[in-house]
């Protein structure tokens, strides 16, 4: 079994404020399943987010959104390099969000993360798996 | 800005179950990533994985708590490659500890169902034909 595509859907409070966020980190947006309710973020080929407002949201589940205070995902993000990882990070920071750990470097992997301006954890990373440590 | 993969990290009581679950439902696992503490599910080589981590490993990673699965943060949607494909991972999963949370919806160009899985993780699944997407 393969998947073709992913839609990652998190719950936002407030749509413009959210487009603006990820824009600024230089995301193009898919205007075409976007509206007032929600919007799409194209993140790379076949894999994209859609931030949802919290009252369209709950429509799609028979859950209640959390508050905020608890972790059910964090999404790890990958790019082709050491300086797009570091250029995200800025850019989130200086937009709002807020630093979540130091920034990892593994040598052949390096990774830094922050919580968007809905608190949603994002993790960034650039790896070379042909430096991996073989055990 | 482009990514070049994703990985949905996500919280599980038992990594062994969710190997199983995620095995019947027809994917492969990334064993390189893979040891007691998590799995990683190949989703589409090469591009989209998604781990599942025992809470205990998870927590480490976030200064929040684990949801109690009571609420929902995320859903995940996820194209397949027809309409069989939908209903039979639905079918599966709900043979497999997973639970139906919604109805089938066709809305002609896209077809979607949904599941739960064991730890609760929200599943849209859906196959849709571009091509035949109504112009407004």
């Amino acid at each position: 079994m393969k998947i073709n595509q992913i839609y990652v859907n998190l719950p936002v409070k407030d749509i413009p404020k959210t487009k603006e966020f990820w824009t600024n980190l230089g995301f193009p947006v898919n205007e075409n399943i976007s509206d007032e309710k929600a919007v799409c973020f194209i993140l790379g080929e076949n894999i994209c987010v859609m931030f949802i407002t919290e009252e369209y949201f709950m429509t799609f589940s028979e859950r209640p959104l959390p508050n905020g205070d608890t972790t059910q995902v964090l999404v790890a993000l990958g790019v082709d390099s050491r300086e797009e990882v570091d250029k995200i990070v800025n850019a989130a920071v200086a937009n709002g969000a807020t630093q979540h750990e130091e920034p990892q470097d593994y040598g052949w992997m390096y990774q830094n993360s922050f919580w968007d301006i809905n608190g949603h954890g994002w993790n960034v990373t650039f790896a070379d798996m042909s430096q991996m440590p073989i055990e | 800005m482009e990514i070049t993969d994703i990985y949905v990290n996500l919280p599980v009581k038992d990594v062994q179950k969710a190997r199983e679950f995620w095995t019947k439902l027809g994917f492969s696992i990334n064993e390189q990533f893979s040891d007691e503490k998590a799995i990683c599910v190949v989703m589409k080589e090469n591009h989209i994985y998604t781990m599942f981590l025992h809470e205990d490993f998870f927590k480490t990673f976030t200064d929040r708590p684990v949801a109690d699965g009571k609420t929902t943060q995320t859903l995940l949607a996820i194209g397949v490659n027809s309409r069989d494909e939908v209903d039979a991972m639905v079918k599966t999963a709900t043979e497999n500890g997973g639970s139906e949370y919604s109805k089938p919806r066709d809305h002609g160009w896209m077809y979607q169902w949904a599941f739960a899985d064991p730890d609760g993780h929200q599943w849209e699944v859906m196959h849709g034909d571009v091509s035949q997407i109504p112009s407004e």
